[in-house]
Formats: structure tokens, C-alpha cells, sequence
């Protein structure tokens, strides 16, 4: 395998347009070299921001370094590009799997079974799905991808990570217990949790502060004529938070360390209001 | 928290500002300190206390401006640790009210208070009666009207 | 050391010469009154001010509770404006009032550049 890479290593250096940074970058990350099969992916991708099968492999190399949140990124928009795109289907199968929603994962891999029917991976995957489920002997997914095959290996899989209902509401986003918070609007917890940076939990205690924040920020933006409120983003000395309302009737927190920009922060709530809409429309 | 009014035009304005500003006991009263309308107190003695100490307070300071040959201030505020006091008048059909307002410090704000005291005001010249003469209390009534609103503002 | 009031109206002029900002204003958080003001026509500086502080003082309980610390920047999106905020230790508000596009990096940096002013 190392004269593989160096073979490929120099295919790709002689030729930087090439498509075989694809090849040579699931040879790093099945080695484990993550961070060098990071830079062959991210370099390929700036080169061929088109292409599903880079952003796989991107997905692929980002789940393996339990960044799940671009991960799931990067296979929807893989998803965008070829709405069929079989690995596309298996990661976010797995990445649905992992926060315990069993449907939404069996669902993946349905969709993935279509487009690939012969895959005799994907069909052991959604058996395991299908029969198992989290807390059923069902499957914990590997960081998800070819080399790993998480939901196409046969052996048994631990109960998945998060197999609490409020997880559910956030699936397939990083941070669901721990940095995503759904209310409604009297303040109660409908989904998520809240940890502080010592790790306390401390959901409640910012819950009761969270409903008069939002019924003050509809209130200003009413009283000075400013429309309807779509956001509140803040930054702290410690941390940054986005607070949106899904719904008029729910509020939705997101809490990130400082490393986390406020732009990158804004699309993450825009991702987790999208994935709380439809958890509150399906339990309305 | 109850609100109560013995001039139900005050009722609503009242409850309204109440809601908006967070404020924690509210006496809408005369010059003379016969009170209209309050919310939160508990005893009728507190707000018999309370209207005279908020009247004669408005009274010194309207004597005050006048020895400054000045139109009377429009508010007076007091903070303390935990607790802020708002006084105001403002002009009705009625004549001209006075307004206290007690207010925790953690709840509102002195800005909030004076930004919907202003609406208070403006929706209390439109609910009150236009043409009514402001009804001169006598000495001989005096204790028995005292009696009647306090019965009325505590649900008697 | 607070810097004398000429210096708030200039700090407040960099705030309101940013493209897409209606106004800024300087308050006291602890009021919400109206310490300075640079206010387009229409803006009610005084419903600004008393909304915003009480807004700031909801906010930083959440966010202590959160465990995020005290807040240094922050922005109210709405469709037709947006509130961005600049706390200072001293317990001002450096507010701006700007419509919804507003570069918001840009107003982010006049605030702080006026905070730092304000002290």
C-alpha cells in the first residue's frame, strides 16, 4: 500500500487536476492518515467543487475525525449534486444511525438500495437498521465510510450513541446533546441539551432564562418596527450562541465554543431550525 | 398579581402598562391622592400610605418648580438597591393623575418605565370621559368614599 | 477613565457612517436611558435605548447560565433591521440601529472601536 500512495502521490503531482486524488485520499484515510488524506481531499475539492464523489470522500475522512457536523455536510451536498449517490446515502445513514434515528437511517439506505440494488452492503446495513435499532443490538456505525463500512459490516454494533428521543429532533447534527436546545414558548425542553464547558448540564437552568430573551427580542423588533425577529446571535468570553425561532411557537438555541465563527454558528442554527421544523411539524 | 380600579376607564390602560413595563405595584391617583386604580398591593393600608406620601411628594416638587418659576417637573425617579420608585403626572379628562410606579430592578428598568409610562398616559387621556368636572372630595364624604374605593380596590 | 462627551458624538459618527446604519447610541445598560445619540428621523432613540438594555440584561443571564460568559457582541436579525451591541465594562451600550443587510463585521468593529472609546 505505501508504494500505492507514493505511485499515486506522484500521479497527482505530475497531473494536479487528476481524479486521482479520489483513489489516493481513501488509501490515506484507510491508513489512517487523516490529516494528510484531509489536504489530498480538500485540495481535490477546491479543484472539482462539483464533483459527489470528492465531497464523499471529504464526508468520509471528516466523520473518521468525529467532525460529524461537515460531515453531514458534505454528504448533502454530495446529495445535491447526484441525489443518487449511493456513499452520499450510506453516510448519512450512518450518521443517522449514530444519534438513534432508526427511520431516517433505514430510510437512507432504502434510497441508497434503489440506486444500488446489487450493493450487498447496503443490504446487511438496512437489515441491521431494520432489525436492530439502537439499544436492540442494532448497529454503531464506525466513522462512516468504505474503509470502515460502518453499516455493511457484519459485526454486532454497539447501542447507538444517542438513542434519546430529544436527540432525534437534531439528528444527524454534532452537538446534539450538548450544544442544541429546543423550547417552546413557555420554555420547556422539546429536544436537545445543554452542557457547560465543565461539562455540567445545565439545560434547564438556561431554558428558564430563554423564554424571556425571546419574548423580549419579539417584543423590540415589534416596538421599533423591525418585522418579524429571525435571529440573535451573540458572542462570549467563553462561547458563542444563536438563538432562532423554528416556529413562532419554539425557540431554538445553539451554544459553540469561541472556535466556531458566528458565520459558520448562523448556518448551523439555519441547519437545526430546518431539522426542528420538521420534528415539529411530524409531532404537531 | 391583581389589578383594580375604581374608575374602570383606568382598568385596561393600567393592566397594559403593567404587563409591558414589569412594574411591581402601581397607584393611579389624584393630586389630592384619592387613589383611581392599583395593582399589587395586598393592604389597604399600604395603598392609603403609599397615595399620600406619592401625592405629597408631587406636591413639594410642583412647589419646588414654582419657587424655580418653572413649568412642574414631568417625573421623579428614586433607585435603590433593588427597587426603583416612578413618579409622574400626567394630564385626563379627568383632570390631571398621578402616577406611582414601584418597580424591581431586576424585572425593568427606568427606561422601560418611562418608555411605556408614556403610552400609560396617552391611552389614559383616550379612555377617560372628556366632559366630566373633577368631583371635589368634602371633608364630611371624605371618609366614606376612602372607604368605598378602598373597598373597590381590594375586591370587597 | 470615561473620555469626555465630545469624544462619544465621534465615536457615534464612525458607527453611523457605515452604509445600511440608521443610527447609533450610546446607553446605560443599567436604565436603559439614552446617554448620546446619532439617530436618522423616525428612530425613537428612548424605545431604542429601554429595549435594548433590557434585551442585554435577559441575554447575559442566559448566557452566564450557558456557561459562555459575558457577552462581548450582539446582533438582532430581523426582516426589516437588525440591533448589533457592543457592551462595555463600564455597563454602556454601544448600540447600532441598521437594516438587515448591514455588513455586520463592519459595524462589529466600529462598535468595538467606540467601546474601547466609551470605556
Amino acid at each position: 500500500m505505501p508504494d500505492a500512495i507514493k505511485t499515486l502521490s506522484s500521479q497527482l503531482a505530475q497531473d494536479p487536476d487528476s481524479l486521482v486524488f479520489l483513489r489516493l485520499g481513501e488509501l490515506l484515510r484507510q491508513k489512517g492518515q487523516l490529516d494528510t488524506a484531509h489536504r489530498v481531499a480538500l485540495t481535490g475539492l477546491e479543484r472539482h467543487p462539483h464533483l459527489p464523489d470528492a465531497h464523499d470522500l471529504y464526508a468520509r475522512i471528516l466523520a473518521d475525525k468525529h467532525d460529524y457536523e461537515r460531515a453531514f455536510d458534505e454528504w448533502d451536498m454530495a446529495l445535491r449534486i447526484a441525489p443518487d449517490h449511493v456513499g452520499a446515502l450510506k453516510g448519512l445513514a450512518f450518521l443517522y444511525f449514530k444519534v438513534g434515528d432508526v427511520q431516517q437511517a433505514a430510510a437512507h439506505l432504502e434510497a441508497a438500495q434503489r440506486a444500488a440494488p446489487d450493493d450487498p452492503g447496503v443490504a446487511q446495513a438496512l437489515a441491521m437498521a431494520r432489525g436492530g435499532g439502537p439499544g436492540g443490538g442494532g448497529a454503531e456505525a464506525g466513522a462512516g465510510g468504505r474503509g470502515t463500512e460502518p453499516l455493511t459490516e457484519p459485526e454486532p454494533i454497539a447501542p447507538a450513541a444517542q438513542p434519546l428521543e430529544e436527540a432525534r429532533v437534531f439528528a444527524g447534527l454534532e452537538g446534539a446533546q450538548e450544544g442544541l436546545l429546543l423550547l417552546d414558548a413557555s420554555g420547556r425542553v422539546l429536544g436537545g441539551a445543554l452542557k457547560d464547558p465543565t461539562g455540567q448540564d445545565v439545560t434547564d437552568a438556561v431554558a428558564a432564562y430563554l423564554a424571556g430573551v425571546s419574548q423580549e427580542a419579539a417584543r423590540t423588533v415589534k416596538l421599533l418596527g423591525l418585522g418579524r425577529w429571525t435571529g440573535l446571535a451573540a458572542e462570549g468570553t467563553l462561547g458563542h450562541v444563536h438563538l432562532a425561532p423554528p416556529t413562532s411557537d419554539a425557540l431554538l438555541l445553539v451554544v459553540r465554543d469561541r472556535a466556531v465563527p458566528m458565520g459558520r454558528l448562523a448556518i448551523i442554527a439555519q441547519r437545526a431550525a430546518l431539522a426542528a421544523r420538521r420534528w415539529l411539524e411530524a409531532h404537531a | 398579581m391583581t389589578t383594580r380600579a375604581v374608575e374602570t376607564w383606568t382598568l385596561e390602560p393600567l393592566v397594559k402598562f403593567v404587563k409591558e413595563a414589569g412594574a411591581r405595584l402601581v397607584l393611579v391617583m389624584t393630586s389630592a391622592g384619592q387613589v383611581l386604580a392599583q395593582h399589587g398591593f395586598s393592604r389597604a393600608v399600604d395603598v392609603m400610605s403609599a397615595a399620600a406620601l406619592g401625592a405629597a411628594i408631587m406636591a413639594s416638587t410642583d412647589e419646588m418648580a414654582r419657587e424655580l418659576r418653572q413649568p412642574p417637573f414631568a417625573a421623579l425617579n428614586h433607585q435603590g438597591e433593588r427597587h426603583g420608585i416612578f413618579l409622574a403626572g400626567l394630564a385626563t379628562g379627568r383632570g390631571r393623575l398621578v402616577a406611582l410606579v414601584v418597580y424591581d430592578l431586576d424585572v425593568s428598568s427606568l427606561g422601560l418605565v418611562q418608555l411605556f409610562f408614556e403610552q400609560l398616559a396617552a391611552d389614559l387621556q383616550a379612555a377617560s370621559p372628556k366632559d366630566s368636572v373633577p368631583k371635589q372630595v368634602l371633608a364630611a364624604d371624605f371618609e366614606r368614599q376612602l372607604s368605598d374605593s378602598l373597598n373597590t380596590l381590594f375586591g370587597r | 477613565m470615561t473620555a469626555p462627551a465630545a469624544a462619544y458624538g465621534k465615536a457615534l459618527d464612525l458607527i453611523t457612517r457605515v452604509r445600511g446604519v440608521r443610527g447609533a447610541m450610546l446607553v446605560s445598560a443599567e436604565d436603559g436611558i439614552v446617554v448620546a445619540e446619532q439617530l436618522m428621523e423616525g428612530i425613537k432613540g428612548p424605545a431604542v435605548s429601554a429595549l435594548a438594555a433590557s434585551l442585554a440584561t435577559r441575554l447575559r443571564r442566559a448566557m452566564e447560565a450557558a456557561g459562555v460568559g459575558a457577552s462581548l457582541f450582539w446582533h438582532l436579525q430581523a426582516e426589516q433591521g437588525a440591533l448589533l451591541v457592543v457592551p462595555t465594562p463600564a455597563g454602556t451600550l454601544v448600540v447600532a440601529v441598521a437594516e438587515p443587510d448591514v455588513n455586520v463585521g463592519l459595524v462589529r468593529l466600529e462598535l468595538l472601536r467606540a467601546a474601547e472609546v466609551v470605556g
